[in-house]
This record gives structure tokens, C-alpha cells and sequence, in this order.
């Protein structure tokens, strides 16, 4: 589980990027977040989380389009890898587990 | 909305960002920004837009997003100058001795650079404030030696004191010529206002046009009628406060003495109030009188060409040819003179030439010395070098520790230009903590600099912006030229040798000898120029000048009526005093001031001629009371009552002028001057009447019995201030209304060496330190030397060597410089003292002992400087300098 650590912010943007697939860049991950969270992200938080998931290997990404809204610079679009989702569906799967074991154990307890 | 495209983000977030944030996320970071941006104008106002982004830009200061700056690749240089400054840092502190040693020594050589720089400076500032000061011109006044036109020598130096009527027809004659200053002095007048009462050294009488040609302020009054009516004074503001103090003095009165020759007693109405004169000024003063203040007295004077009273300077157009004017000086003269056979000659000297370069006589005020500063400024430099020599050949001596460093540096790829820049960089390093030293050195100085001196010296001409690259070039070159050398030598080391093992340092060990050597002929240069600078001055203080100098007390008391109406009173209740041998009158006293007179006496041959010389008017008993030896006739005696108008006293020297070499011929014999006519009765021995700078002149010494200026009093008393406070009782019971200000003889006289004075303190104080610099410099290297021998040492002490040969094998080095040092200096100092002892007409000999002593002391210095390090060394047990390898 070292390699593969992922912090709980890093999870919530690794998981937008697959959610949004060609979508995902910068300022489309934050809008996708802040709704969802429902609470205002800076870009700083966002960005330093894709760079730091970039170099451990969770994300890769290319430059996409410019438009002129951003001023003729180009978008970069992040991709998940399949080792994040390999990782991602390991958490799930860690927490599902978890989750399973919560009311069997509270009934039976209660039962005493 | 309207189109927010067109709306840009703030720059500066922008401009930040782009500086620190990684190149390479630059692009997609600025386009988010934008993006959001764009979308929040659509939802904010403008300003608040901006401000978030501003905001989120502050925010993406993240370690993730960063540059990293160690890392960049522009600053691996920065990296090596570091490293070369922590190097030059190391060393500095490893090895405190010689840093001391180096700082010091190079600290001490440029405090007195600077120290000298300012006096120079402070010489050559004079008159400097005066705006017109291009345009200002003065006349002196010569006599040629032939009345042949075309032989233009002059007979002796010519006088920039002169007549009056030259000035008033310069102007006439001469378009060019805008305004002419007249003035008259140094007068001394006792002023009063009620209880005040001060006798003014040095006043003068000053025509009205004197604001237009000098640029003094005048703070109160008109400057263009100040000094037009009789009986008119401008006070300095000081002589305002010691009169009226805070009072305003303008439009006050002062009751004035008369001045004799010059202007009768009055009342001075104050028309002005001027600033304190700057004290680089030529001539200075405490207050002006008008000139029309003496014109109103004795007009005559002002029509004679023959009389001799007056300063001319004048002030010319913009458009002035100062050579052809000069050209025209000649028939000027002879126009004027009515006389083409006449010897008089006029001559220009322009402002910027008076304080330094006049060579004329009878000067309003102070001359400065051209020579002086030359030399002080040589020994300044010389100083200088002996403490770059110490830098160099400390830094070359210590080659070898430095060695391994420059082969390793090489080997690894540095260039050999990097190196010389490494090590003049150290030279720079050094050179700047020598300077902050000298700074330090030349603040707590400057004071003692007044007492050399005599001038007042404020830290304020160096802290200067002026000054500021002045130090820097001067910080530059210093670490230039001591820094090359060894930058050369250290850099030019071959990387293989010095790894290989190199034992000795090979190169610069002739050099630094032929420095050392250097240095010590400087060093005993400035010895044996002391010691004949000393010897000189002791002769001229020594000699028996044929007169009492000792315990004679005088009173000036210019020339007062009252006082010289009393005389008799005066001398008849002093001499009642047991500790008083005698008083006397008279118009001069030996070192001070004497007119020039012409007088006819007979020759061999009968007739009667005309020679000039100056004239010493003395009172009847003048002659025994200042001791001065008979060597023909008698003196003045009041057995014979004629004496006071038909004799005349001369000395040996006037006696030849006329042409008796043997004096007893020339008495009885007929003279006739000033209007009297008589024969002369006695002559005296020659006496040194002035300083012994000048040869003793032909001198008449006339009687004249009222009239005087001076009182002396001849004391033997072993209480000489009760004696003192005796006269000044006396004084004041029969001459109330003046102050009792006396003086003593030989301080008076030998003021007259005071730029001798000055000279020689300053001469001893640099060459002090000089030999102390170089003293330094060789302790340094005797210390390296010995360290490098310390095996030799202890293989010689093993092998039986004793105490004194190590001794001897550590010091003979040195000592062979000093001789061949001493060999250098000798005929150096005897040419240059030769030269300068020309400047005294008495003059010691230059003995060879004088070098003698030079040599032995800088001998024995150099002996205690080494001695030290090689008994150390001589003294060590060979044990612990062989056991360690």
C-alpha cells in the first residue's frame, strides 16, 4: 500500500479526472469539484495536486486546444493511468471491506 | 456584458508568476488563470475579478509549482566566487599575524596618504572661493639692477607691498582693467567701546571697491558705499560679538587709536558686518577700515610713486590678454616715471598664484609652500609603497602554502586568468579592510594633523561625495598594483611541480630582496633627512645671533602717543625694580618688521652716495641693552645732545656697502637720511636682525628717541612671574588706557621658523612611521622565514650548532640588505639635503656621522625586529621541530 499512497484531496481530483475524461483540464477539474464539494478550490491546490500525481505516476497528460478565453494558451489535459485506477479500485475495495464489517459488528455487539 | 475579452488580468501577479513558477507549467497555469478570470468577470465587478486573481495567484506559491533555484544553471559561477571569497576568508583568518601585519601596515600607508592628500588639498583650496578669482590680478613692484632697458634681472626679490598712485593710473590707462582694490597695512589699532578695549592685530585700510573684486559677504550693509566715507569700519561677525556682542553692531560706534603713518585717532562708525573670512584665505583680517580713512590723514602719500604702503589688485574684463598686457608694462612705467632710465618695474601676479608660487617680498599675509608639498606628498607615496612592498612580499613569501591550492584548481580546469582575478580579488579584500583601518585612523588623526599643522582640519573635507570614487580608485589601484605581482607569481605555477612536491618557492626570492632593500633605503632616507632636519634647526635655534635674545620681555605697544609721552616715566620706575637690568625703546625688534631706507654716505673718495638698505630705529640706550658688540666708534650717549639729530649708527655689513672694509674708517665720515645729515659715530657688529633663512644686510640703526613702537626689558630673575606681574603693575598705573600685552623675544623670533617648525614635526612623525611600516613588513617575513627553516634548524642544533650561529644564519640575510640599503641611501639623502639646506643662509654641515647614525638606527631596528623570531627559533628544542613529519 506505500507506493500507492494517495491523500484524500489527491483521491477526490484523481477521481474527477476519470470522471470527466476529455474534459479534464484545470479549470474544468475545479468547476467539476467545487460543485460537487460545494466549497471554493484555488487553483494552486488543484494544480499542485495534478503535479504531484503526475510525478508519482498516477496521471499523464498532453496539451489539448487553446481558445481565446484563455488568452491562446493551450489547455492540458490530464489522463488517469492504469495503474491509478488500479490503485483507486484497491481503495474502494479496502473501504468497501471496511464498510461490510461495520453493521455486522454493531448488531452483535448489540446482542449481548 | 461588454466584450470582458478586451479586459486584461493585473500585471504584476502576472510578471511574478512568470519569474518563479516552473517554465515548463507556465503555459497551462496562465491559461487556467485566464480562463477563470475571464468566466469571474462575467460574474463579479472588474475590480473584484482582479483581486481574486491576484489572490489565487498569491496562492499558487506551492513548493510543487516552484522553481528551483538552487538548481539553475545561471548561478554556477556565483558559486565559484563564493568559494574564492571563503578561500581569501580562511586564509585571513588562519594566519592572523600576517593579516594583522598586511592590514595594518596598508591601513597605516593610506591614512597618511590621505592625511598628506588633505593638506595638499587644503594648500591648494586658498583663494579658490573667490568667483572671479580668474580675473584677479595684483601688482609687485621691482627695482631692476641696470637702468639699460633691455636687462630685465631684478636686484633681489620684488615687493608686492608698494605705492599708491599705481593702482588710480592702471585703471586710467588701461580699458581691460574693470576695478581696483587698494589697501593698506597690517595695521594694529586699539579700539574701544566703553569697557571693551582690544589692540587689533592686522586691520587693514580698504578702498569701497573691494565686495566687487573678492567674494566676501557682507550680511549687513551696503556693500557698494561700506567703506566710501572716512572713518568707516566693517567688523568680521567675531569682532562684531567681541565689541557689541549680541547686540546689533551696525550703525554703533568704536573709538579708534590712531595708526601711525596712516590714519590720526577717531571715531569708526560700523557700515558694516561681513562674514568671518574663510581660513583658506591669503591674507585675513578682523576688521576693515576705509581707505579714505588714511587718505583724509596724509593725502601726500597718495600722489608718491616713491612711497611704499599699499597693496594693489585689480579685477580685468572677461576678454583680457594677460601677455600682451604685460608687454606694456614697461612703457607704462616709463610714462608714468617721466624717466626713461628708470630701474622701477611693475609686475602681474594673478590670484591663483599668490599663496604658492610668489616669490615676492613683503606679503599682505601667509605664503604657502610649493616644495613643502611636493615633498610631503613624496613621502606620502613612499609610505605608501613600503606598505604595498610588506603586501607583495608577504603574499609571495607564502607562495608555497598557497601551491597545492593553485595546482589542484588548475588541474581541475580553472584558467590562469581566473586565478591572477582570484588573487587580486584577495588583494581587493584586504585592501578594503585596510581602508576601512585607514578611515578609522585618519578620523582620530585629524585633530593631531591641526597640531602638525597649524591649520584646522575638518573630518568633513574627506566625508565627501566628491571623495567617494576618489576612495574607490584609490582602494582599486592600491589592490592592483600590490595585488599583481603576486597574482602572477602564485598563478603561474606549473600544476604538475607543485603536486609533484615543490620544497622551496623558487621564483621572486631576488625581488623580494631587491624590495626589502627598497624599502630600507626609503626608511634610512627618511632617518638621515630627520636627523639633518633636526641638527639644521637646532643651529638656527642655537647660534648666537649677536644679540640678547634671553629673558627679554616686550611690550607692543604701536607707536602710542600717550605711552611714548611717558617713555622716561616708564623707564625710570621699571628700572627701580632690582630684577630688571634695563629697558629700552625702539621702532623694531630683531624678527619683526623693518622699512626700507635710502641714505647717502661719504665714500673714500669724498662724494656722497646713495645705497638702500632696511632701517632699525632705535632709542638711546638700545644698543648695550640688547648686547650688541662696538666694533668702531661709540653709541648713542646722552653726554652728547647732537646724538639725536646728527649721528648715526651702522653695522659692519652697511660699513662695506660703502666700501670700508675696515670699519674704524668710516666713522666721522658724512651721511644724510630722512632729512637729517650728520656723521656716523659707531658701528656695530653684525647681528642677525631677521631669520637665518636671510644673509645679515647692511643695517643703520638711526636714534630716534620718541616715536617708538616697542618696549623691551632685559629681566634676570629667578621669579619670572612676579616680575611679570610687577611690570604689568606699573603698566597699568602710568598707561591706564592700554593693555598690558607683552611677549618674549625669543618666542617671537624663532616664530619666524614656524613653517620650519611645522616641517620638521611632520617630517618626524611620517618617517616614524615609515620605519615603523617596514619594521612590520620585515618582522613578517623574518617570522616566515624562520618557520620554513625549522628542520634546518634542529638538523644544525643536532649536529652541534650553538646559540649564536643559528642567530647569525637567521639575521645575516637581513642585515646584508640593511648595509646594502644604508649604501643606497647615503648619497640620496646628502644630494636631497643639500638642496634644501640651500634654503638657509646659515647652514649646518652635512658630516658623515649623520649617516653613520642613520644606518646604526635603522640597524638596530632591523636587529631588535629579527631578533626576536631567531633566538625563538635558536632557543628550540630540535625534538619537537624534527619529531613531527
Amino acid at each position: 500500500m506505500k507506493k500507492t499512497k494517495l491523500g484524500e484531496f489527491e483521491e477526490l481530483v484523481l477521481l474527477t479526472v476519470a470522471a470527466l475524461q476529455q474534459d479534464a483540464y484545470g479549470v474544468e477539474i475545479k468547476r467539476e469539484l467545487e460543485t460537487r464539494l460545494r466549497e471554493r478550490l484555488s487553483v494552486g491546490s488543484i494544480q499542485s495536486a495534478l503535479k504531484r500525481m503526475e510525478e508519482k505516476g498516477f496521471l499523464t497528460s498532453a496539451f489539448g486546444e487553446a481558445t481565446l478565453k484563455r488568452g491562446g494558451k493551450r489547455k492540458r489535459i490530464y489522463y488517469t493511468t492504469s495503474h491509478a485506477l488500479k490503485v483507486l479500485e484497491e481503495i474502494r475495495a479496502i473501504r468497501a471491506d471496511l464498510w461490510r464489517s461495520i453493521p455486522l459488528t454493531a448488531s452483535e455487539l448489540k446482542m449481548i | 456584458m461588454s466584450a470582458p475579452e478586451n479586459i486584461q488580468p493585473p500585471k504584476w501577479p502576472l510578471r511574478l508568476m512568470r519569474t518563479i513558477i516552473k517554465t515548463e507549467y507556465l503555459e497551462e497555469i496562465e491559461g487556467d488563470m485566464e480562463e477563470i478570470f475571464q468566466d469571474n468577470l462575467h460574474q463579479y465587478s472588474i475590480p473584484k475579478a482582479k483581486r481574486i486573481y491576484t489572490w489565487e495567484m498569491l496562492k499558487l506559491l506551492r513548493p510543487a509549482l516552484l522553481r528551483n533555484f538552487k538548481s539553475s544553471y545561471t548561478f554556477t559561477t556565483y558559486a565559484m566566487y563564493k568559494n574564492y571569497f571563503l578561500i581569501a576568508w580562511r586564509n585571513l583568518i588562519k594566519k592572523k599575524a600576517y593579516s594583522a601585519i598586511n592590514i595594518l601596515g596598508l591601513g597605516v600607508g593610506i591614512a597618511c596618504c590621505f592625511l598628506i592628500f588633505t593638506f595638499v588639498q587644503s594648500e591648494l583650496s586658498y583663494d579658490t572661493y573667490h568667483t572671479k578669482r580668474d580675473r584677479i590680478y595684483r601688482v609687485t613692484h621691482g627695482t631692476r639692477v641696470s637702468e639699460d632697458p633691455r636687462n630685465l634681472s631684478k636686484e633681489g626679490p620684488s615687493w608686492v607691498w608698494g605705492n599708491a598712485p599705481v593702482g588710480p593710473t592702471l585703471k586710467n590707462e588701461f580699458p581691460e582693467i574693470e576695478k581696483v582694490v587698494q589697501f593698506s597695512g597690517r595695521s594694529d589699532i586699539l579700539l574701544t567701546n566703553d569697557d571693551k578695549k582690544y589692540q587689533e592685530n592686522g586691520v587693514f585700510f580698504m578702498d569701497s571697491t573691494v565686495f566687487d573684486v573678492f567674494s566676501w559677504d557682507l550680511l549687513q550693509g551696503d556693500p557698494k558705499t561700506a567703506l566710501v566715507n572716512p572713518y568707516s569700519i566693517v567688523l568680521t561677525q567675531s569682532t562684531a560679538r567681541k565689541y557689541f556682542g549680541n547686540e546689533n553692531a551696525l550703525g554703533k560706534t568704536l573709538k579708534g587709536s590712531d595708526s601711525p603713518g596712516r590714519a590720526n585717532a577717531g571715531q569708526y562708525i560700523v557700515t558694516g558686518i561681513m562674514a568671518d573670512l574663510p581660513s583658506n584665505s591669503h591674507f585675513k583680517f578682523n576688521a576693515l577700515l576705509s581707505l579714505s580713512t588714511f587718505k583724509n590723514s596724509n593725502p601726500e602719500v597718495f600722489d608718491m610713486w616713491d612711497y611704499a604702503d599699499f597693496y594693489t589688485y585689480f579685477l580685468v574684463k572677461e576678454q583680457f590678454d594677460e601677455a600682451a598686457f604685460k608687454e606694456k608694462l614697461p612703457e607704462f612705467v616709463k610714462r608714468q616715471r617721466k624717466d626713461p632710465k628708470t630701474r622701477y618695474v611693475i609686475e602681474l601676479e594673478s590670484l591663483k598664484d599668490v599663496y604658492l608660487k610668489s616669490d615676492a617680498d613683503r606679503q599682505p599675509g601667509e605664503t604657502g609652500s610649493l616644495s613643502n608639498m611636493y615633498i610631503f606628498s613624496i613621502i606620502g607615496l613612499f609610505i605608501l609603497a613600503i606598505a604595498m612592498i610588506n603586501f607583495m612580499n608577504l603574499s609571495t613569501a607564502r607562495s608555497m602554502e598557497r601551491s597545492k591550492e593553485v595546482g589542484i584548481r588548475k588541474s581541475i580546469g580553472a584558467a590562469r586568468s581566473s586565478l591572477i582575478s582570484q588573487f587580486l580579488g584577495e588583494s581587493f579584500v584586504i585592501v578594503s579592510l585596510s581602508m576601512i583601518t585607514a578611515v578609522i585612523l585618519v578620523v582620530i588623526s585629524l585633530p593631531f594633523m591641526t597640531g602638525l599643522t597649524g591649520k584646522e582640519f575638518e573630518p568633513g573635507i574627506l566625508i565627501q561625495w566628491k571623495s567617494i570614487p576618489i576612495i574607490l580608485g584609490a582602494m582599486v589601484l592600491i589592490a592592483f598594483v600590490a595585488g599583481s605581482y603576486p597574482a602572477l607569481v602564485l598563478s603561474g605555477f606549473s600544476p604538475v611541480h607543485v603536486l609533484k612536491g615543490m620544497t622551496k618557492s623558487t621564483g621572486g626570492v631576488n625581488l623580494r630582496r631587491g624590495l626589502v632593500v627598497f624599502q630600507f633605503s626609503l626608511s634610512i632616507l627618511l632617518i638621515a633627512v630627520t636627523i639633518i632636519v633636526y641638527t639644521q634647526m637646532n643651529h638656527l635655534l642655537d647660534k648666537d645671533l649677536g644679540f640678547d635674545k634671553e629673558s627679554m620681555l616686550v611690550i607692543d605697544y604701536n607707536y602710542d602717543e600717550a605711552v611714548n609721552a611717558k617713555s622716561q616715566l616708564l623707564k625710570t620706575s621699571l628700572e627701580e625694580n632690582p630684577s630688571i637690568v634695563s629697558v629700552a625703546f625702539s621702532r623694531s625688534v630683531p624678527g619683526s618688521f623693518f622699512p626700507y631706507a635710502g641714505t647717502e654716505i661719504e665714500t673714500k673718495n669724498g662724494e656722497m652716495k646713495m645705497m638702500g638698505q632696511p632701517i632699525f630705529e632705535v632709542g638711546i640706550d638700545f644698543i648695550p641693552h640688547f648686547g650688541l658688540k662696538l666694533v668702531a666708534g661709540r653709541s648713542y650717549s646722552r653726554e652728547f645732545p647732537a646724538d639725536s639729530s646728527s649721528a648715526l649708527v651702522i653695522n659692519e655689513a652697511a660699513a662695506k656697502q660703502y666700501g670700508y672694509k675696515n670699519a674704524e674708517e668710516i666713522i666721522g665720515k658724512k651721511f644724510s637720511q630722512w632729512g637729517r645729515k650728520g656723521v656716523v659715530i659707531g658701528v656695530v657688529k653684525d647681528f642677525n636682525f631677521t631669520s637665518l633663512h636671510q644673509k645679515i644686510e647692511p643695517l643703520t640703526l638711526p636714534f630716534q628717541a620718541y616715536a617708538s613702537r616697542y618696549l623691551s626689558i632685559k629681566v634676570k630673575s629667578k621669579d619670572l612671574t612676579k616680575t611679570i606681574q610687577q611690570v604689568g603693575a606699573v603698566w597699568s598705573e602710568i598707561e591706564p588706557h592700554r593693555p598690558f600685552l607683552y611677549s618674549f623675544l625669543d618666542e617671537d623670533f624663532n616664530r619666524q621658523y614656524k613653517d620650519d617648525f611645522i616641517f620638521r614635526k611632520l617630517f618626524t612623525t611620517f618617517s616614524c612611521l615609515a620605519i615603523a611600516i617596514a619594521c612590520l613588513g620585515l618582522l613578517g617575513l623574518a617570522t616566515y622565514m624562520a618557520e620554513q627553516r625549522t628542520k634546518e634548524i634542529g638538523i644544525r642544533k643536532v649536529l652541534g650548532a650553538d646559540f649564536r650561529t643559528i642567530v647569525l644564519l637567521l639575521s645575516s640575510d637581513f642585515i646584508k640588505l640593511v648595509v646594502i640599503a644604508i649604501l643606497i641611501a647615503t648619497p640620496i639623502a646628502w644630494y636631497v639635503m643639500n638642496r634644501w639646506l640651500e634654503g638657509f643662509a646659515y647652514r649646518v654641515q652635512i658630516s658623515l656621522w649623520i649617516f653613520v647614525l642613520a644606518g646604526l638606527i635603522a640597524f638596530l631596528i632591523v636587529a631588535l625586529t629579527i631578533s626576536y623570531q631567531s633566538i625563538k627559533s635558536a632557543l628550540m628544542n630540535p625534538v619537537s621541530s624534527l619529531k613531527s613529519e
